[in-house]
C-alpha cells in the first residue's frame, strides 16, 4: 500500500541544520490500522505529512500502490492526495463559512462530477458518521466530537484507500476520542488502510501495529 | 466550483461587505467617466460639417457710433471682397464657429416645439465654410423678397421636426410668430467644436447689422496680409475695433474647453481607481495571510497550485459580480429615464467598459497574493493553523 525506503527529513535554516526524519523504513500493507507514536517533536506529524504527499523527504523514496513518487509533478501529487488520501487533523481544519455538508464536500470539488452526485456523496459520508441531522450546521455551531466526525466524513467521502490520521482524538475528551477511534476501527473493518498518529498509548494497542519514533528515528 | 465561491461569499457577506461597496463605487465613478469618454468621442467622431482651415473671423465692433452703421459694415465686407487674397467672405451673426456666442429660440412646426441654435448669415456662408447641401439648396439673394425668409436647417432638426416627412417649402414659425420656409438641409454643424453634440440649427438669410465676417483666404495667405487688412479696415472705421482670429486656433482653443476638464476628471479617477487598487491588494493579501490554514486544507485535500490561485481570483471575481451588478442596476436608470438626454449607446458604452475595467483590475489586484497563495506548502499552512 504504502512503503518508505531510507527516508531522511532535512530542515535547513541559515545557521541551524535539524535532521527531523532519519533512515525511516516503512512498508503498510493495504488493509493495515498503524498507528504511530512517539514523544513530542521526535517527527510523527513529519512522517505522516511525507506520506500524505505533503512534504519531499531530503532523501528516499515514497512509494503508494506500487508507484514510486521521485520526480512526480505537483499536479500529479495532487491528484494522488485527491483520490487516494484522506487526511484527519487533530484541530479538524473545517471552513467556518461552510456548512458542514458543504465542507465534506471539498475533496470533490478538485475533481471530474457534477453537483448533484458530489452533494449524494456528501450525504452518505455523513451518514456513515452519524451525522445527517447536522449537514446544514456550521462547524461553529458543532462540539469537537462532532467536527472531527465532519474531517472523518471529508476524510472519506473521495472513497480514498489510505487514510492519513494526525492525532485525531488530540483535541477531544476520552468519551468522544472512543468515538472517534470506533469511527475508524469501523473503516478499517471495511477495507480503509489507516495510518494514526497519536500519543496514547491505549488508542494505539487498539490498532494492528505501532510505529515507535525517537528523535526522527525508528525504534520499533 | 462556482457556486461553491458564491457560498463562501455569501455566508462572509458581512466582511465582504465593504469590499463589495468600494467595488461599486468604484464601478459607478468609472460608469461615470466612461460615459462622459464614450459621450466625448461619439461626438468628436462626428464631422463638424463645415471646413475651418484657411478661414479667418473679424469681429466688428462700433462701439458708440450709431449712424448708418448697416451701410458701414456693408462697404467694409465690400472691400475684403476686392482682395485678391480673399477667396471668399461672408457674413453673420457673432455666433460664428467655435466662438462662445450663442443664439437660441423655440422653433415650431404644428405640435412639435424645439429649441434650436439661430444662425443669421448671408448667401456666401455656405460656400465660405464648405458647408455641403444634403437637400435642396442654400438660400440665395433672390430670396430676399420672398414672403417668408429662406432657412436652412441640419438633419438633427430636420429629424426631429418633421421625422421622415419631406421639410422642403415648408413653413417653420418661431418665437415671435416670425415665419421661415426651409429651403435646404445640411448634415450636420457642430458650432461649438468637435466635442459638441450635433444639435438643432437654423440657418436664416439675414440682412440686419451683422457685425461679424467669415473670410476664407486662398492657400499661402499668411500674416502679411493679415495685417495690410486689419491696417486698411481700421482706417475705413478709425473709431470702431477689430478682431480678427483663425478658426483654426479658435477651435483647438474651443476643443479644450472639453477636452481638459475631461483629462482632470480622467485624472483624478485614475487616483481614485489606484486608491481601490491597492485597497483591494491590501485587502486581499491580508486576507490570504489569515487563510494559510484554508489553503494547506485545500492543498492537502487535492487541490493542484493553479487551483488555489484561480479559487482566490475566483472569489474576487464573485464579490466584483456582486458588486457590479449593484452598479448595473443603478447606472441602467440613467438610460431608461433619459437622464441628461443622452443616446442610450452612450450609458451602454459605459456600463461595458466600466465591467470591463473592473474585472481587470480586480484580477490584476488579486492575481499577485493569489499566485503567492499557491506556493505556500501545505505542510507548513496547515502547521501554522
Amino acid at each position: 500500500m504504502i512503503k518508505l525506503s531510507g527516508i531522511e527529513k532535512v530542515y535547513r535554516t541559515s545557521s541551524i541544520e535539524t535532521l527531523a526524519l532519519d533512515n525511516i523504513n516503512v512498508d503498510i500493507q493495504k488493509g493495515e490500522f498503524v498507528s504511530i507514536m512517539g514523544p513530542s517533536g521526535c517527527g510523527k506529524s513529519t512522517l505522516l505529512n511525507i506520506m500524505g504527499l505533503l512534504d519531499e523527504p531530503s532523501k528516499g523514496e515514497v512509494t503508494i500502490n506500487n508507484r514510486q513518487l521521485k520526480g512526480y509533478k505537483d499536479k500529479d501529487l495532487a491528484r494522488i492526495r485527491n483520490q487516494e488520501i484522506g487526511f484527519i487533523f487533530q484541530s479538524f481544519h473545517l471552513i467556518n463559512d461552510l456548512s458542514v455538508l458543504d465542507n465534506v464536500e471539498i475533496p470533490l470539488l478538485y475533481r471530474p462530477g457534477s453537483g448533484s452526485k458530489r452533494r449524494e456523496l456528501a450525504k452518505e459520508a455523513l451518514e456513515k458518521v452519524g451525522l445527517s441531522n447536522r449537514m446544514k450546521h456550521f462547524p461553529t455551531q458543532l462540539s469537537g466530537g462532532q467536527k472531527q466526525r465532519v474531517a472523518i466524513a471529508r476524510a472519506i467521502v473521495g472513497r480514498p484507500s489510505l487514510i492519513l490520521a494526525d492525532e485525531p482524538t488530540g483535541n477531544l475528551d476520552s468519551n468522544m476520542g472512543n468515538e472517534i477511534l470506533n469511527i475508524l476501527l469501523q473503516l478499517n473493518q471495511e477495507g480503509s488502510t489507516i495510518i494514526m498518529v497519536t500519543h496514547d498509548e491505549n488508542m494505539a494497542k487498539r490498532t494492528n501495529r505501532l510505529i515507535r519514533l525517537f528523535d526522527g528515528r525508528q525504534v520499533s | 466550483m462556482i457556486r461553491h465561491f458564491f457560498k463562501l461569499i455569501w455566508n462572509k457577506k458581512r466582511s465582504n461587505a465593504l469590499l463589495i461597496v468600494e467595488i461599486l463605487v468604484a464601478f459607478l465613478v468609472l460608469f461615470g467617466v466612461m460615459s462622459l469618454m464614450a459621450y466625448n468621442y461619439q461626438n468628436y467622431a462626428r464631422p463638424l460639417g463645415f471646413k475651418y482651415e484657411q478661414v479667418w473671423c473679424l469681429n466688428m465692433h462700433w462701439n458708440q457710433d450709431t449712424t448708418q452703421i448697416g451701410e458701414k459694415l456693408k462697404s467694409i465686407y465690400q472691400r475684403i471682397r476686392t482682395y485678391p487674397e480673399v477667396e471668399m467672405a461672408s457674413r453673420t451673426n457673432g455666433n460664428t464657429p467655435f466662438a462662445n456666442n450663442q443664439s437660441n429660440r423655440n422653433v415650431k412646426y404644428k405640435n412639435v416645439n424645439i429649441q434650436g441654435d439661430i444662425y443669421g448669415t448671408d448667401e456666401h456662408y455656405a460656400k465660405t465654410l464648405g458647408i455641403e447641401i444634403a437637400e435642396g439648396r442654400w438660400y440665395t439673394r433672390a430670396d430676399k423678397g420672398a414672403k417668408h425668409t429662406p432657412a436652412i436647417i441640419n438633419r438633427i432638426a430636420k429629424e426631429k421636426m418633421f421625422g421622415k416627412d419631406n421639410p422642403l417649402g415648408k413653413i417653420i414659425q418661431l418665437e415671435g410668430d416670425e415665419r421661415w420656409k426651409i429651403v435646404g438641409i445640411v448634415e450636420n454643424f457642430k458650432q461649438h467644436g468637435n466635442y459638441q453634440a450635433n444639435t438643432p440649427a437654423f440657418f436664416n438669410l439675414n440682412d440686419w447689422d451683422m457685425g461679424s465676417v467669415l473670410i476664407k483666404v486662398k492657400p499661402g495667405v499668411d500674416a502679411n496680409f493679415e495685417a495690410k487688412l486689419m491696417r486698411e479696415i481700421g482706417a475705413m472705421q478709425p473709431e470702431w475695433v477689430f478682431e480678427l482670429s483663425y478658426l483654426k486656433t479658435l477651435r483647438k482653443s474651443m476643443n479644450q474647453q472639453t477636452s481638459i476638464p475631461s483629462l482632470i476628471f480622467s485624472i483624478v479617477c485614475g487616483f481614485f481607481l489606484l486608491n481601490v487598487a491597492l485597497g483591494l491588494f491590501g485587502v486581499l493579501t491580508l486576507n490570504i495571510a489569515k487563510r494559510k490554514g484554508e489553503i494547506g486544507l485545500r492543498r492537502a485535500l487535492g487541490a493542484p497550485a493553479p487551483a488555489i490561485t484561480i479559487h482566490f481570483v475566483g472569489e474576487m471575481w464573485v464579490i466584483a459580480t456582486l458588486a457590479v451588478l449593484v452598479g448595473l442596476i443603478l447606472a441602467v436608470q440613467f438610460p431608461l429615464l433619459n437622464v441628461f438626454d443622452l443616446e442610450a449607446s452612450v450609458y451602454v458604452v459605459g456600463m461595458l467598459l466600466a465591467t470591463l475595467t473592473i474585472y481587470v483590475l480586480v484580477t490584476l489586484c488579486a492575481l499577485y497574493p493569489s499566485i503567492q497563495a499557491a506556493r505556500v506548502q501545505p505542510a507548513t499552512a496547515l502547521h501554522e493553523e
